[in-house]
């Protein structure tokens, strides 16, 4: 299957570098991990009730089991910082839209309810 | 393969051509760059529900936006009973071990141990299958609850909040229709429909995938070629439908 190179020379469609076993302990230590925040999710749902700091909490361990998925199982962690970077930074603008756009319909929701009843309910007719 | 002769490359300076800057191969670096196209696909669904979420207001047609655990209280075989997010939770669970399943035939890839990959790529596809069962119940249990993707008689009044709180988890519980249920707002249950179809959809997708490199495990495809990469590429995407399934689980059914 070489169709762009000759031999000797460098096959970019077919260069598959070389992959040893890092062992399957940290991997297991991962998966207890994703487990346990799991748990945890389940019972401050209940322990605590709903509120800004439950929802940031449960934002904090989301972003935790996304990190272990994407280091430990996604093998983030081993690849060059460049490959990283190049799939992490562009995410990173993704926040800005998240706060413009939950601004904007919190925005709506008050110029809603500003409004007098009568108003009110023709609004959403 | 030219791993024999991967050292000389590793000499050549990084952006200069006529070797891999990244030290990846091809197929696997495509992969990368589809899942962060599809992280925007699935960063655009959630925000938007984040955006109808925040402007909801509650008028004289509908209630305010209904409080999650209220809604995904069931559990197969046990109708009737109180039970918020331990069904999800199970499911979250068959996700993850699934998501361990995935790892480990990759690992073991990596290794060359044709069996190995054979067996864990069948539990992850078991796993995969178990889930969009789930979901499949959940979403029968859900239309048949009154939800629907141009409407939602979801809306829970003052009401239906008192009676709600009034049971204990586990405890025996029943609607009462008339007085509890209203009109609630329609993006609740559009969204939850989209998003969380769009992901089963996202997982069904992966079981084919895996089922097709099962199959070619078992031909010993990989084994002739000399390695098992392919198998790292699946399991990219399989774990990419975990890492989405950790935020919707966050944001529909946690917050």
């Amino acid at each position: 299957m070489e169709f762009y190179s000759k031999p000797g020379e460098f096959d970019a469609i077919n260069y598959v570098p070389h992959t040893e076993s890092h062992g399957t302990k940290e991997l297991w230590k991962t998966f207890w991990l994703l487990l346990g925040i799991t748990i945890l999710d389940f019972v401050i749902y209940f322990v605590m009730g709903a509120s800004g700091v439950r929802n940031v909490i449960f934002i904090l361990f989301g972003l935790v089991k996304a990190y272990y998925i994407v280091g430990a199982f996604m093998h983030m962690k081993s690849e060059k910082v460049n490959l990283a970077l190049t799939i992490i930074v562009p995410v990173v603008f993704v926040l800005g839209l998240i706060w413009v756009m939950l601004y904007e319909g919190d925005a709506i929701s008050k110029s809603h309810t500003n409004h007098s009843p009568e108003t009110h309910t023709e609004v959403h007719k | 393969m030219s791993n024999h002769s991967e050292a000389v490359f590793e000499k050549q300076p990084m952006w200069a051509g006529g070797r891999s800057p990244f030290n990846v191969s091809y197929g696997k670096l495509m992969m990368w760059i589809f899942l962060l196209s599809d992280a925007f696909t699935f960063s655009s669904l959630l925000i938007q529900y984040g955006a109808q979420r925040f402007s909801n207001v509650q008028t004289a047609v509908t209630t305010k936006w209904p409080d999650p655990a209220s809604i995904f209280n069931h559990f197969p075989f046990m109708h009737g009973f109180h039970l918020p997010l331990l069904f999800v939770s199970v499911m979250t669970f068959i996700l993850i071990l699934s998501s361990v399943t995935m790892v480990l035939a990759v690992e073991a890839g990596h290794r060359n141990s044709k069996k190995e990959v054979q067996r864990y790529m069948f539990y992850t596809i078991i796993g995969g299958v178990a889930f969009l069962s789930c979901q499949a119940w959940e979403w029968v249990t859900f239309i048949h609850e009154g939800a629907r993707l141009d409407g939602n008689f979801f809306g829970i009044t003052k009401e239906g909040y008192d009676h709600l709180h009034s049971v204990h988890f586990g405890s025996h519980f029943e609607w009462d229709k008339a007085i509890d249920r209203t009109n609630g707002p329609v993006p609740f249950a559009a969204l939850f429909f989209i998003v969380t179809g769009f992901h089963g959809f996202h997982v069904f997708s992966g079981v084919v995938i895996n089922v097709v490199m099962y199959i070619m495990t078992v031909r010993g495809t990989f084994e002739r070629r000399g390695h098992y990469e392919m198998i790292e590429k699946a399991g990219l995407y399989w774990h990419f439908v975990d890492l989405v399934w950790v935020f919707v689980f966050t944001f529909f059914y946690l917050i």
